[in-house]
C-alpha cells in the first residue's frame, strides 16, 4: 500500500475511533461479531464526545499556535495532507469534521484475537457517505496497484450475501450496511461474517469475563476496554514485567497491591469518560481483595475510613506521589518478598546500623513511621548570588510521619549528620569539597541543610550538576521531611504547617495517589531543553533537527496536559484505578 | 533471490611490490618523497581506502569517487586543511553540557563520524592514547573533557606546547597521582612517564633523571580540582637533568627533553605506528630526517603531513599493516553507510571490544594492534557488526547498506555485492573468499520477490567481519 493510501486508510480509522450511537436498526451491536476469543476489545461507543473535545474550536485552536505545528505546516508532506484533506472534502462533499462525525457516529469497535488477528467494526451514521468513501479509497488503491505493476493486488469476492474486498491481499473488509468491517488478514474477516450468519453463536458478549467487565467499566462510558489477562499473562515480557516488579524492593514497595491484583485477576476493564477539557479513565480488575495475612497486606488499608492523605502542594510542584506503605510491615516480611535477596538486605541492614546507632531497623527505626509515605517533585528556584547549574535538575522530597517524634526526631538528626559526614569524608579522600552543615529556621522550625560552597568560583551560571543538591533534613510537628533542596525543605515547612491546622481526611480505601503537573513538567523540560536535544542526538543517533522537533513535541504535549491525577485503591472488593487528565487547550 | 558478483574485482595491485620499488623502500630519500602515481604504482579505489582508513575512519562512496578523481595529493590537501568550516562545526561540539564521561564518550563518537576534519579527530584519539587518562581515576568529567578538548587544539599544532599544557593539565596529576608535589617529598609520578612514554622512551634516562626532574615540579598542586603553583614548596636548588645542571623548574624540564634527539625519534616512531606500519618497526635510518627535521619544531601536522604524502605510505609497507582498533572497525562500518547511530550504546559495545573511550587501560594507552583480536572479540566484533547492520534492535534502521547501493546506482543482485565489496574493502578480497560469499549471503527475497534489502544485509555483514576487513 503506498504512503498515501495508508495515511487516509490510517485517517479513516483514526477517523472511526471516535462515535457511536444507534447502529444501522437492523444490525446487532458490532461486539456481537467479535469472537468469544478475543483477547483485547476496545469499544467506542460516543465517538462524538471524543471528536468534540479533541477536534473542537479549542484544541484546533491550541494545535495550530504551537511552533512544532507551524513549523510542519509549511513542509510539503504537510502541504500534500491538506491537499488530500481537501480532496476528500470536495469528494464528500462535507467539511472533514462533519464528515468524520458521520463516517463513525455510530461507534468504533476494535479487537485483537489469537494468531495476530486484528479486527475493527465501524458504524457510520451516514451510509451513502460510508459508499462513496470505500469508492475513492478503491480508486485510490486501484490507482497505486497499477502504477505498481499489480493491477490483480485489489481484488473482491463474494462471501454469501457480502462483497469482501481487498487493497493489497492481505487486509480484508467489507461494507455491510451502514457497517464497515476490517480485518487485517481474510480469516479475520471471515469468523466475522460466520458470526453475523449465525446470530446466536457464542461472541464476545456471552463471555462471562467480558460481561463482568462491562459492569464494572459502567454503562455511560464513552468507550469500554476489555482485555483477557487469562491469556496476556502468559505473554513472556508481561509475565517477566510480572515477575521483575516483585524481585525488586523499590519497585514492589512502590507498586504492592497494583502488580498482586493483576496477578490474581482474570480481567481488566477500562471505562473512558469525557467533558470539557477533561478525560477520565476507570480501570478495574477483578483479582482478590488482598488478605491481612498477606506479605502485601502492608499496601492495604484495613480498617474503615483508613487510606493515603492528600498529595502536599508546593509552589513549582511537577509531581508528587502518596503512599499508604507500611513500612515496618514490609521490612518484616522481606524474606518471604524477597528470598533471593538475603545477603544484599542484611549488608543495607548493616548500613543502617551505622547511621541508626545500632538500632534495629525493623523494630527499632521503622516501626517509628506511620503508613502515610509522600514524595514531592518541584522545579528548583536558583538565587543568583549562589550560582545557577548548567543542568537543572528538580528537586525532590521524602515525608514520612512519625509515631513518637519527641523520641525519634534526634535519632533521625544523628544518622542524617551521619550520612553527610560519611559523605565529606568519603569526598575529602578524593580531594574533592564537602558539603558544609548549617541550622537555620524557617518560621518556627529549625531545620538542617548541608551545601556545597559556590564562593571561589567565577562563573557562577555554569556550575556543577552537584550543586542542584542541598540536602536538608526537617520534622515539623509529627512530620520528617527528607528533601533534596532546602528550598523545597522550607516551601514543605509551610505546607504541613497548614496542613496540620486544617486536619485533612483520608482518601479512604486508596493506597496510592500520583499528580502530574503539565506546566511544570513543561517548563523544567525547557530549561533543560538542550541537553535534552544533546541526549537525544547521541541516544538515538538522531541529526539535530529530528533532536529538536522529538524533544519540543515532548514538551508541547506537556504543555497540553493542565494536570493528571492517578489513584489507586480496593472498592467494592475489586481493586480500581482512576485517571483524570485535564488537557490544557488555552 | 541470491546475491551474486557480476565480475571479478580489479587486481589487487597494492599487494604487490614491483622489484624496482622493493629496492628504494629502505632508501629514506625515496621513501620520504611525495607520491606521484605512475604505472608501477598506479592511484586505486584500494589505495584511496587506505588513505581514508589512516587519515579518517572510512570513507563513504562519494569520497572514495571524488579521492580518485582528484588524486593522492589533492585529497591529501583536503584531509589535512579541509575548506569546510571547521570553525563553526567545533564551536557546536565544544559547548556540550558536560554530564558524565559517559555521556562525553558518545558526545566524541558522534563527532568523529560526523566532523568534516576527521584527520583531527584521529589524531585527537592517538593523543588520547598517547596521554592516557582513565577517567574513572580523576571522577570529574569536566577535567576530562577540558583535557580532550585541548589534545584535539593541539592534535596538529606543536607538540612542545601540547606537551607543556599536558604538564599543567589538572585531569593528567589527578590520574598520575601526582596532584600534590612538594619540596620534602617530590612526586615521580608525572616525571617517570613524562621520561618514559610522552617523551624519551625507556632506556634514554636514569633513575636519577627521574627524581631531579621530580624535583623540579614541585610546587605544582591540584587542590580542588584547579591547577595550583605554591612557591614556598618549589625546591629551588640545583638540579642536574639529562647532562644539564641549573635550577630547573617545570618548564625547563619540558625543554631539556625536547632537546633530546631520543623524544623525536620515540615519537616519530610511534606516529609511524599510527600512521604507517604497526606490524614492523621502521629502520633508525628510514625515520632519521623525519625525527631530525620534526626536533626543530615539533611541527606535528608537518610530520602527519610528510608521513602521509610518502611514497612508504602508499606502498605495501603501509598497506593493511594495522589491525583496525574497536573504534576504526564500527566507524569504518558507520561512515561508508551514511548514517549516524547511537553512539551511546555504540560507546558501550566498543568498551566490550577494548576500547573504553576516556577510560584507556593503563598510562600507557591501548597497546592496539594484535592485542584488539583474540577468540572474545572477533565474536563480539561479529556480533557488533550484526547489531550495526540488522535494520532493529538498539542501532534501529540508520544503516541500510541496500538503500546505501540504490542512492549509488546498484539496484540488481549482481550489482549490489561488487559495489558493497568496492565500498567496504575497495575491491581488494581474495577471488575464492569473493567467491564463497554469494554463498554466505544466500537468502530468499520477501514474498514479492524483489525485496533484497534483508540479503543485502546479510552480505554486508559476511563482507565486514571477514579478517581483511579488521585490517587498515
Amino acid at each position: 500500500m503506498s504512503k498515501r493510501l495508508g495515511l487516509i486508510v490510517a485517517l479513516t480509522l483514526v477517523v472511526f475511533a471516535a462515535q457511536n450511537t444507534m447502529a444501522a436498526q437492523s444490525l446487532p451491536p458490532a461486539n456481537q461479531w467479535i469472537p468469544q476469543n478475543a483477547v483485547i476489545s476496545l469499544e467506542l461507543t460516543r465517538p462524538k464526545a471524543l471528536l468534540e473535545l479533541l477536534s473542537g474550536e479549542k484544541a484546533t485552536a491550541a494545535i495550530t499556535a504551537l511552533p512544532l505545528y507551524q513549523k510542519q505546516a509549511s513542509t510539503p508532506k504537510f502541504k500534500e495532507f491538506l491537499n488530500l484533506i481537501n480532496f476528500m472534502e470536495i469528494t464528500l462533499g462535507t467539511d472533514w469534521r462533519t464528515g468524520l462525525a458521520k463516517l463513525t457516529g455510530g461507534g468504533i469497535t476494535f479487537a485483537v484475537c489469537p494468531e495476530d488477528t486484528v479486527l475493527m467494526i465501524i458504524d457510520a451514521e451516514d451510509e451513502d457517505m460510508l459508499q462513496k468513501f470505500h469508492e475513492i479509497l478503491l480508486n485510490m488503491a486501484r490507482s497505486e496497484a497499477e502504477k505498481q505493476e499489480q493491477p490483480n493486488r485489489v481484488e473482491s469476492t463474494q462471501y454469501e450475501d457480502v462483497t469482501a474486498w481487498t487493497f493489497n491481499g492481505k487486509e480484508a473488509h467489507a461494507i455491510i450496511g451502514k457497517r464497515l468491517v476490517f480485518a487485517n488478514r481474510p480469516e479475520g474477516l471471515k469468523a466475522v461474517l460466520q458470526l453475523r450468519a449465525r446470530a446466536a453463536s457464542e461472541n464476545l458478549t456471552s463471555k462471562a469475563a467480558y460481561q463482568a467487565a462491562r459492569r464494572a467499566a459502567g454503562p455511560d462510558s464513552v468507550a469500554t476496554v476489555f482485555a483477557d489477562l487469562l491469556i496476556l499473562k502468559n505473554i513472556p515480557d508481561i509475565a517477566a514485567l510480572l515477575e521483575q516488579s516483585s524481585g525488586n524492593p523499590l519497585a514492589a514497595l512502590t507498586l504492592a497491591g497494583i502488580v498482586e491484583a493483576v496477578r490474581d485477576s482474570s480481567w481488566l476493564a477500562l471505562g473512558l469518560d469525557c467533558g470539557e477539557s477533561k478525560l477520565i479513565f476507570r480501570a478495574s480488575v477483578d483479582g482478590k481483595t488482598t488478605a491481612s495475612t498477606s506479605p502485601v497486606a502492608f499496601a492495604i488499608p484495613n480498617k474503615s475510613g483508613e487510606g493515603i492523605l492528600p498529595n502536599l502542594s508546593v509552589p513549582r510542584r511537577i509531581a508528587a506521589l502518596s503512599l499508604y506503605r507500611d513500612l515496618h510491615s514490609f521490612y518484616a516480611a522481606k524474606d518471604d518478598l524477597f528470598p533471593e535477596r538475603t545477603s544484599g538486605l542484611i549488608f543495607f541492614e548493616n548500613m543502617m546500623g551505622i547511621f541508626f546507632s545500632g538500632r534495629d531497623l525493623t523494630n527499632e527505626v521503622l516501626i517509628e513511621t506511620k503508613p502515610e509515605i509522600r514524595l514531592v517533585v518541584a522545579e528548583q528556584e536558583y538565587d543568583p548570588a549562589i550560582g545557577t547549574p548548567q543542568v537543572k535538575f528538580p528537586a525532590f522530597a521524602l515525608i514520612f510521619r512519625l509515631r513518637h517524634p519527641e523520641q525519634f526526631n534526634e535519632v533521625a538528626e544523628e544518622a542524617w549528620q551521619k550520612a553527610v559526614g560519611l559523605i565529606n569524608f568519603t569526598r575529602g579522600q578524593q580531594a574533592m569539597p564537602g558539603l558544609i552543615i548549617d541550622r537555620p529556621f524557617q518560621g518556627k522550625t529549625k531545620y538542617t541543610v548541608a551545601y556545597f560552597s559556590t564562593s571561589g568560583i567565577e562563573d557562577k551560571t555554569n556550575l556543577d550538576p552537584r550543586f542542584n543538591v542541598r540536602p536538608a533534613l526537617a520534622m515539623p510537628g509529627e512530620y520528617l521531611v527528607l528533601s533534596s533542596t532546602d528550598g523545597l525543605a522550607q516551601d514543605l515547612i509551610d505546607a504541613l504547617h497548614q496542613e496540620t491546622e486544617q486536619t485533612p481526611k483520608p482518601l479512604a480505601g486508596t493506597h496510592s495517589l500520583v499528580e502530574l503537573e503539565g506546566g511544570r513538567l513543561s517548563s523544567i523540560l525547557e530549561a533543560n531543553r538542550k541537553t535534552l536535544i544533546q541526549g537525544n542526538m547521541v541516544d538515538k543517533g538522531s541529526t539535530q533537527e529530528q533532536a529538536e522537533a522529538n524533544i519540543d513535541l515532548f514538551i508541547s504535549l506537556a504543555k497540553f496536559l493542565d494536570r493528571a491525577k492517578l489513584s489507586v485503591g480496593v472498592q467494592e472488593g475489586l481493586t480500581r484505578a482512576q485517571l483524570e487528565i485535564k488537557l490544557n487547550l488555552q | 533471490m541470491v546475491l551474486q558478483i557480476d565480475k571479478p574485482p580489479a587486481h589487487d595491485q597494492s599487494k604487490q611490490i614491483h622489484p624496482a620499488v622493493t629496492e628504494k623502500l629502505t632508501d629514506p630519500a625515496w621513501a620520504w618523497a611525495a607520491y606521484q602515481p605512475d604505472a608501477q604504482r598506479p592511484w586505486t579505489l584500494a589505495q584511496a581506502g587506505h588513505l581514508y582508513q589512516r587519515a579518517a575512519f572510512g570513507a563513504n562512496w562519494d569520497q572514495l569517487q571524488q579521492a580518485l578523481s582528484d588524486g593522492p595529493q589533492r585529497t591529501l590537501d583536503k584531509l589535512l586543511r579541509p575548506q569546510a568550516d571547521i570553525a563553526a562545526f567545533n564551536r557546536t561540539y565544544d559547548e556540550y553540557d558536560t554530564g558524565s564521561a559517559d555521556s562525553l564518550r558518545a558526545w566524541w563518537l558522534r563527532r568523529m563520524i560526523l566532523t568534516p576534519h576527521p584527520l583531527l579527530e584521529k589524531m585527537t584519539l592517538f593523543w588520547h592514547s598517547h596521554f592516557a587518562t582513565n577517567s574513572a581515576n580523576v571522577k570529574n568529567a569536566r577535567l576530562m573533557q577540558q583535557q580532550v578538548q585541548f589534545l584535539r587544539s593541539h592534535a596538529l599544532n606543536s607538540y612542545r606546547a601540547m606537551l607543556k599544557g599536558i604538564s599543567r593539565d589538572p585531569a593528567m596529576l589527578i590520574w598520575l597521582g601526582a596532584e600534590a608535589n612538594r619540596k620534602a617529598r617530590p612526586n615521580e609520578n608525572f616525571a617517570r612517564p613524562l621520561m618514559e612514554t610522552f617523551t624519551l622512551g625507556p632506556g634514554n634516562f636514569t633513575e636519577k633523571d627521574v627524581q631531579e626532574a621530580a624535583r623540579s615540579f614541585t610546587g605544582w598542586f591540584v587542590l580542588r580540582s584547579q591547577l595550583r603553583y605554591i612557591p614556598r614548596e618549589h625546591d629551588g636548588n640545583l638540579k642536574q637533568i639529562l647532562g644539564q645542571k641549573g635550577n630547573f623548574t617545570g618548564d625547563d624540564v619540558i625543554r631539556i627533553v625536547l632537546e633530546q634527539r631520543a623524544t623525536a625519534q620515540t615519537l616519530v616512531h610511534k606516529l609511524y605506528r599510527w600512521l604507517i606500519c604497526e606490524t614492523e618497526g621502521p629502520d633508525a635510518e628510514l625515520i632519521a630526517p623525519l625525527a631530525k627535521s620534526f626536533a626543530k619544531d615539533y611541527d606535528i601536522l608537518k610530520l602527519a603531513e610528510k608521513m602521509l604524502r610518502s611514497n612508504l605510505f602508499f606502498s605495501p609497507v603501509a598497506y593493511h599493516r594495522r589491525i583496525k582498533s574497536p573504534v576504526e572497525f564500527a566507524l569504518g562500518i558507520v561512515k561508508p553507510l551514511e548514517g549516524v547511530i547511537s553512539t551511546t550504546q555504540l560507546a558501550q559495545d566498543l568498551a566490550d571490544l577494548g576500547q573504553n573511550l576516556y577510560y584507556p587501560p593503563t598510562v600507557k594507552g591501548w597497546t592496539g594492534g594484535r592485542h584488539w583480536i583474540n577468540s572474545a572479540t572477533m565474536v563480539r566484533r561479529h556480533n557488533l557488526a550484526l547489531a550495526l547492520l540488522k535494520g532493529s534492535g538498539p542501532y534501529g534502521d540508520k544503516l541500510n547498506p541496500w538503500t546505501v547501493a540504490k542512492k549509488h546506482g546498484c539496484s540488481t543482485p549482481e550489482s549490489t555485492p561488487r559495489f558493497l565489496i568496492d565500498l567496504f574493502l575497495q575491491g581488494d578480497i581474495e577471488p575464492d573468499v569473493r567467491d564463497a560469499l554469494p554463498k554466505i549471503a544466500k537468502a530468499s527475497a520477501g514474498a514479492d520477490g524483489g525485496d533484497l534489502a534483508e540479503p543485502v544485509r546479510r552480505f554486508a555483514h559476511a563482507i565486514v567481519t571477514l579478517p581483511e576487513f579488521q585490517l587498515a
